[in-house]
């Protein structure tokens, strides 16, 4: 009976990091292709990895002694005697020192990309917001200042406003103004790997650098009311000179008095816009 | 006369009720009751009528629109049910040439798919019936619009028409701003073609309908309704008093069965010779209606392009603003905020001499309404410049805003006065000087 329990954790063990090993490969993995598509996403996914490689050894070590003792538990000979132990000292130094030195360098380590968000370079008070984000029940509204501006705190006659479109420019980090109307809510692009919460009151300053161009998917993730889950918006990555190009033709729409300008236009006009 | 039903419960009824039923006694017993099912609530007016005529226009809704889980596509609404209409597909194969893609689905496919999103995204607010008393309804303000006047506020066209379909497709993608309308501009995923969004549109315009024609023919039928019956009573006895008072001879008031009776009589003579001739002219007055808002003659289409959008110009607007022509401050305010001295009067009732319990404006539903204050920037018909000039040209539907196009204001006027009004969410808080203490007022007389 004994050799059947220590085959049995040793085939639970198996199982588990057979099926961590496939899940990238079903799908079960980060949101979308898996990868973050932001320069500190990346980051912030290297520590993840590294924390899973050093949970995945520790796992693998602990489950193999687990294994060795339970099989030779179950297969030593019933006459030997049992031998009585007072326990080791330089064992139990061993297992301190060791786990505790793996939590100090991940706690040291992490601060690297900690501060990369917060304290260096990009630390998004010293970069021009391209947008104002303003979260509301249930729905995300932006504001964005005209072709060659910069974001004002308050609105200016020639704004552009969308709704649950965010639309930013690769190449360069770039920082959004994050408020919210109401309750609070939080802005997480997972594919982003980007979440803040929206505080009444606040604005914060939220930035990532896209690494390239493509949409992805907001949601809140901070439960604020009964329509809490279709508050979906879409972050839309683009280059330069399509991020201009976008802005001019929403201006353009935005400002349009409803008079038909041209034949293409009046073919057009019963479709609506 | 009459559409093909279509059926999405009925088939898997049977099994579905034997389940019910040795289900039924578990989930009762430990307080998990089946949920009610959707069903379109009658109008009060409807309810109110004698038992005869009640019956007889349930009957008519029932025959043309079904119920929520067994829709029927009636040919003669204008609504795109999706696919080919069974008497149509047979006759129409030379005709369809010309037409855009056909749609070679089952016949009402489309009404099908817009109600299931319906009843995902819109039927907690909207209610089932689109009578805007779903759930959630009864802690928002603004209350979520009852379509079943068939008359929305935001729309393109000239004052007396219904919403264009662009128009409604504007509202489900980007919201209403300063409601609890939220956009649902990923509805659809980019490519797909907007298909749900516009098969949710195209039940919202059949439920619309719906709800319209329930309307208008209890409208029809109010003399056999409860209350004329009770007002009928009331009269009698009035008349009976006063003429005892003085002192003449008169027939007592006739008893509540007696009138009930005579009511029901009455109504059988209608139905057999009125009814049906009643019930086909509210339908063609229906579709007709809702045809014509599609129609390009139905847009409103400014005359001339925005006005030069310069300080002349707004002076122009703000003096028109603050005009007797407009009136617009009544409502707006001297400073734009909505508080104009129009907002501290009772205001009757429409067609009645009684006025409301609450000071101030109401729309055609009853609710309070505040006049939009100028200052905060928001729209909720759409921040476009043309947005503003067919709001102040055809007026805000449904509620006190006038419709000032092609009467009081020319184009340039409008795009004056909407220069003026999108200038002052930017403008410091300065009340306008009236006309009265104003010295350009003469220009502006110049202009006309």
């Amino acid at each position: 009976m004994g050799k059947f329990w220590a085959v049995f954790f040793m085939v639970f063990a198996v199982a588990c990091v057979a099926l961590c090993a496939v899940a990238p490969y079903c799908g079960w993995w980060f949101p979308g292709d898996g990868k973050a598509h932001s320069t500190l996403g990346q980051k912030i996914d290297d520590l993840f990895y590294l924390i899973l490689v050093i949970v995945t050894v520790t796992f693998i070590g602990t489950q193999i002694a687990i294994g060795y003792v339970l099989w030779r538990g179950a297969t030593h000979n019933p006459n030997e005697k049992a031998l009585f132990s007072h326990g080791s000292h330089t064992l139990e130094v061993v297992w301190t020192i060791v786990p505790s030195g793996v939590l100090l360098f991940i706690a040291l380590y992490q601060m690297d990309v900690w501060a990369h968000y917060r304290i260096k370079t990009y630390f998004p008070q010293k970069m021009e917001p391209v947008a104002e984000v303003t979260a509301r029940q249930f729905e995300w509204r932006i504001r964005y200042p005209a072709r060659g501006k910069k974001l004002m705190p308050t609105p200016q006659p020639d704004d552009i406003y969308t709704v649950n479109d965010i639309h930013v420019p690769t190449g360069h980090p770039v920082a959004i103004s994050l408020r919210t109307e109401d309750v609070q809510h939080s802005f997480f692009v997972p594919m982003l790997r980007v979440k803040q919460d929206a505080v009444p009151g606040l604005v914060i300053p939220v930035w990532w650098e896209m690494t390239d161009t493509g949409t992805f998917e907001v949601t809140c993730a901070e439960l604020c009311g009964w329509g809490h889950y279709k508050m979906k918006a879409q972050v839309v990555a683009q280059s330069e000179d399509d991020f201009e190009a976008w802005k001019t033709t929403t201006a353009a729409e935005q400002f349009y008095d409803g008079v038909p300008r041209s034949a293409t236009e009046v073919a057009q006009r019963p479709q609506g816009e | 006369m009459h559409g093909r039903k279509f059926s999405m419960f009925r088939h898997s009824a049977s099994a579905a009720l034997l389940a019910a039923a040795s289900l039924g006694l578990v989930l009762t017993g430990s307080g998990c009751a089946k949920n009610p099912e959707a069903q379109f609530a009658w109008r009060d007016s409807t309810e109110l009528l004698i038992p005869d005529a009640r019956k007889t226009v349930q009957k008519t809704m029932h025959e043309s629109f079904g119920t929520p889980h067994d829709l029927v596509a009636w040919a003669r609404m204008p609504v795109q049910y999706g696919g080919l209409a069974p008497a149509a597909a047979a006759t129409d194969d030379a005709a369809a040439g010309d037409a855009a893609p056909v749609d070679n689905g089952p016949f009402g496919h489309q009404l099908q798919l817009g109600r299931q999103v319906y009843m995902k995204n819109c039927l907690h607010c909207h209610g089932v019936a689109g009578d805007g008393a779903g759930p959630t309804a009864r802690y928002l303000n603004p209350k979520p619009r009852d379509y079943r006047l068939g008359l929305f506020k935001f729309t393109s066209t000239l004052a007396p028409e219904r919403i264009t379909r662009d128009d409604l497709h504007r509202v489900v993608k980007y919201g209403i701003p300063g409601t609890y309308m939220p956009s649902f501009l990923l509805l659809d995923k980019p490519g797909t073609g907007d298909v749900n969004t516009k098969a949710v549109i195209e039940y919202v315009r059949w439920l619309a309908m719906r709800g319209e024609m329930e309307k208008r023919i209890d409208d029809e039928l109010v003399d056999y309704s409860l209350a004329s019956i009770d007002d009928e009573i009331a009269k009698a006895k009035n008349s009976y008093e006063s003429a005892k008072a003085s002192g003449e001879k008169a027939d007592p008031p006739p008893s509540r069965s007696a009138l009930t009776r005579k009511a029901a009589g009455d109504f059988k003579t209608y139905l057999a010779e009125d009814y049906a001739d009643a019930v086909d002219g509210t339908a063609d007055f229906i579709a007709e209606n809702w045809i014509r808002a599609d129609e390009e003659a139905s847009l409103i289409v400014p005359k001339v392009a925005r006005v030069t959008d310069n300080a002349a110009s707004r002076e122009r607007g703000r003096l028109l603003y603050m005009s007797d022509k407009t009136k617009c401050y009544t409502c707006h305010g001297h400073t734009g905020k909505g508080n104009g001295p129009a907002t501290e009067d009772f205001w009757p009732k429409p067609g009645s001499t009684e006025k409301y319990a609450n000071r101030g404006l109401h729309d055609v539903w009853g609710n309070k309404l505040s006049p939009r204050n100028l200052r905060q920037g928001q729209y909720r018909g759409g921040r476009r410049p043309v947005d503003v000039f067919r709001r102040i040209y055809a007026g805000i539907k449904t509620t006190p805003m006038p419709a000032f196009g092609g009467t009081v204001l020319k184009d340039e006027d409008i795009w004056d006065v909407v220069n003026y009004v999108m200038s002052l969410p930017y403008e410091p808080e300065v009340p306008s000087a009236g006309p009265a203490k104003a010295p350009r007022m003469a220009a502006t007389e110049a202009r006309q």
